[in-house]
């Protein structure tokens, strides 16, 4: 009785066991993958070209990413993709989390809270769809919107500055709600009676915002950065069934080209060369988030 | 062209042989009969969400009913067929039939993911006496189910482009028949009816980025115009007068067109028509029932359907379709269920109840009948086109879905008048020769077939 007793007890074991569900997932949905994709970056691997087989090259389809033009530029076209929804997402999305923050409307606070979630919940094909319905120049809502104001009909899709707004907009709808629901996590721990102490002290809005509640939010934005920064770099579906990447090239975005190298010209070795590219980019942004901006809060 | 007659002819003379093999016991074959051996398998198969592969959902529970054998279809984007299909090839999936399309037609014949018919044809228990190869379209046989001489698939959803127009709208601006010629399509038609204040438009051309910039807006400009993509020796024949005077038409032919075309794919164009914002567009066969559906279309009495205007080159109409094929990777007894349905599907017994439930038969007698031509408007321009095609309008071997890439790319950038036509051709020309040369055609590697 007494070592069944022990065996149910804590032992140096027992976290492993906790952990191993985890960790085996892990192993085999993302450390697997990666390990195959970086292997694969390293041969010549076209599954359309199975008969020349799949010979080591070294570092030669590394080579050709980094002398790829498109790539480069494709990459560039995230960077500003990126810089431009991004500051509005997280404007929109603290605007949104103060407003819910504040005291009042209980049942109304409840609904826009819930309802903030319905753009997250939508696939991304749908969000791109909706937005090639939205973006129509002859029927769609953004048109008839301007019509309102007086503005002649917009060419958003035809066009390579209104399709980058268009893709731009959507995105901005969909994860608009994700940093107002952060941000309002962020707002809910801050201490009731610091932030009391703090408006009896001043009543300047910003100077409760950045030195009572901004310390609180820190660690949401860096979640959200990193999060939004490894999203766009894989976004694909929205992009692709609003304007395949057109027209040129205004919203190839990096995902769309990857996805044209290893899913049209099936050249696996190329895609994921550039894809360990991307995964290096992703975890270098990662440390530069954390470093510059995550700080812990201290009770 | 010495190429494109070589390839009918051994298409023709495969279907000969095809007939000769055939057991010379028609009265005691049936479809019944050869089934029994194979009752009870599945078959699995993609299919489009097209009005061809509707109609043949219709009649599948007839096979299924006189046969045993199951039918499992998926319908699948366009776009991702192809992906979802060499994937399941290189995995050794569940497909036991392969739906090709005419430009993917090399690349799954080389890797021998489709079985040559020989392998069936050659076997009566299992092939229909009234299979009769010649009944198909020579074209259609050729340029969708034929690789280096071999037939592969048997041409199942097949298209020509066609002038689709609307008759009230063209008698209105003075014009009692469609424009034979691109010239006067530009030149004389366009103009009139086009009146940008009202939001209407002479023409559209369907251009969005991917295979519809390339093939559909892009290719459909070279031929008429005596221009191709490559010379004979597989060079890009880009900087060609002919190929230049080709997408220098294009380009003047934007002003007739609505904004935005390079956001148009097919259902954009088709709605533009079907809802009168435009006059005129080249598009696929297929779109037929669209256009004449009251609840899809307002101008279904205003309908009109022509062959594609001729080029200083002739009338060089575009060219797409489908054919089935047995999938190398399915068990043998399966391979030759499959085989019966591929025959069943795009047989002749078949092709009026086909054609009837909006398919488009690939079968040259089924358009003869005078109710047939009388009922479907279409039917007359389109087997004219399928008199004249080219095989080649776009390139089938492996390397087109990469070239493909790159055209549309620089394609819709011309276009939008990023770049010029001369600028667009060099840069498209130096990245495909690359393609080219990296897949061994250049240094005699791989035979010179497209």
């Amino acid at each position: 009785m007494a070592a069944r007793k022990k065996s149910l007890a804590h032992s140096t074991w027992t976290p492993f066991w906790f952990l191993a569900p985890a960790v085996i997932a892990l192993l085999g949905i993302g450390i697997y993958p990666t390990i195959f994709a970086l292997i694969t970056s390293l041969r010549r691997y076209n599954i359309t070209r199975t008969r020349d087989g799949f010979p080591f090259v070294g570092l030669d389809n590394y080579v050709a990413v980094v002398n790829d033009g498109t790539f480069s530029a494709a990459l560039l076209r995230t960077a500003g993709f990126f810089m431009t929804v991004m500051p509005i997402e997280l404007v929109l999305g603290l605007l949104i989390a103060l407003a819910l923050n504040k005291p009042g409307w209980p049942v109304m606070r409840t609904i826009a809270r819930v309802s903030l979630v319905v753009p997250l919940a939508t696939t991304y094909a749908v969000v791109g769809l909706l937005g090639r319905l939205i973006f129509n120049r002859d029927f769609g809502v953004a048109n008839a919107f301007l019509g309102w104001a007086g503005i002649a009909p917009l060419d958003w899709l035809g066009s390579p500055s209104g399709a980058f707004a268009a893709i731009a907009t959507m995105d901005i709808w969909q994860w608009t709600p994700f940093c107002a629901l952060i941000f309002l996590s962020g707002l809910s721990m801050v201490p009731p009676e610091i932030e009391e102490a703090a408006r009896l002290e001043t009543s300047r809005f910003f100077t409760v915002l950045r030195y009572v509640q901004l310390p609180y939010l820190l660690p949401g934005l860096t979640a959200m950065l990193i999060l939004r920064s490894a999203d766009i770099l894989k976004l694909f579906d929205m992009v692709f069934t609003m304007t395949r990447g057109g027209p040129g090239t205004a919203t190839e975005l990096i995902s769309i080209y990857i996805q044209r190298v290893g899913f049209r010209v099936f050249d696996m070795g190329t895609a994921s060369a550039q894809a360990i590219i991307l995964l290096v980019f992703t975890i270098i942004l990662s440390r530069l988030y954390i470093k510059l901006l995550y700080r812990e809060v201290e009770a | 062209m010495k190429k494109v007659l070589f390839a009918t002819v051994a298409a023709v003379a495969l279907a000969g042989g095809a007939m000769v093999a055939a057991p010379a016991r028609a009265d005691d074959w049936s479809l019944e009969k050869a089934a029994v051996p194979f009752k009870g398998q599945q078959l699995n198969v993609i299919f489009l969400d097209r009005p061809g592969y509707r109609a043949i959902e219709k009649l599948l529970p007839d096979f299924e009913k006189r046969t045993g054998i199951k039918v499992n279809y998926e319908v699948v984007p366009y776009e991702n067929t192809r992906e979802k299909e060499v994937l399941n090839f290189n995995s050794q999936g569940e497909l036991t039939i392969a739906l090709v399309d005419l430009v993917w037609i090399g690349e799954f014949a080389e890797n021998g993911w489709i079985q040559p018919i020989s392998k069936f044809t050659s076997d009566p228990a299992i092939t229909d006496p009234k299979l009769n190869l010649p009944g198909f379209f020579p074209l259609l046989l050729n340029a969708f189910g034929s690789w280096g001489g071999i037939t592969y698939g048997l041409p199942f959803d097949n298209y020509s482009g066609l002038l689709f127009y609307n008759k009230c709208q063209l008698k209105d601006a003075g014009f009692d028949k469609p424009p034979a010629t691109w010239d006067e399509l530009k030149n004389v038609y366009a103009p009139k009816l086009t009146d940008k204040g009202k939001n209407h438009y002479g023409y559209a051309l369907q251009s969005l980025r991917g295979e519809t910039q390339s093939a559909d807006s892009f290719m459909r400009m070279l031929w008429p115009f005596g221009g191709s993509l490559l010379d004979k020796n597989f060079k890009s024949n880009l900087a060609s007068a002919q190929s230049q005077a080709g997408l220098k038409f294009r380009q003047e032919l934007l002003p007739y067109m609505p904004p935005g075309i390079v956001s148009y794919d097919h259902a954009e164009a088709v709605n533009a028509l079907a809802q009168g914002q435009v006059s005129m567009i080249t598009e696929w066969s297929a779109f037929y029932g669209t256009l004449a559906d009251p609840a899809t279309s307002k101008i279904t009495t205003c309908l009109a359907v022509a062959p594609e205007p001729k080029g200083p080159a002739g009338r060089l109409p575009a060219l797409g379709g489908f054919s089935l094929a047995v999938a190398s990777q399915a068990p043998e007894a399966a391979q030759k269920a499959a085989w019966l349905f591929i025959q069943w599907a795009t047989s002749e017994d078949i092709a009026r109840a086909y054609v009837e439930a909006g398919g488009v038969s690939g079968r040259s007698a089924i358009y003869q009948q005078p109710d047939i031509r009388a009922k479907y408007s279409f039917v007359d321009p389109m087997v004219a086109s399928w008199q004249q095609g080219v095989p080649e309008f776009r390139p089938r071997f492996p390397a087109w879905p990469a070239i493909s890439e790159v055209v549309a790319e620089w394609g819709s950038k011309m276009e939008l008048g990023q770049v010029s036509t001369t600028e667009g051709a060099k840069e498209i020309s130096t990245r495909m020769e690359a393609i080219l040369d990296k897949e061994g055609y250049y240094s005699g590697k791989k035979q010179l077939l497209q």
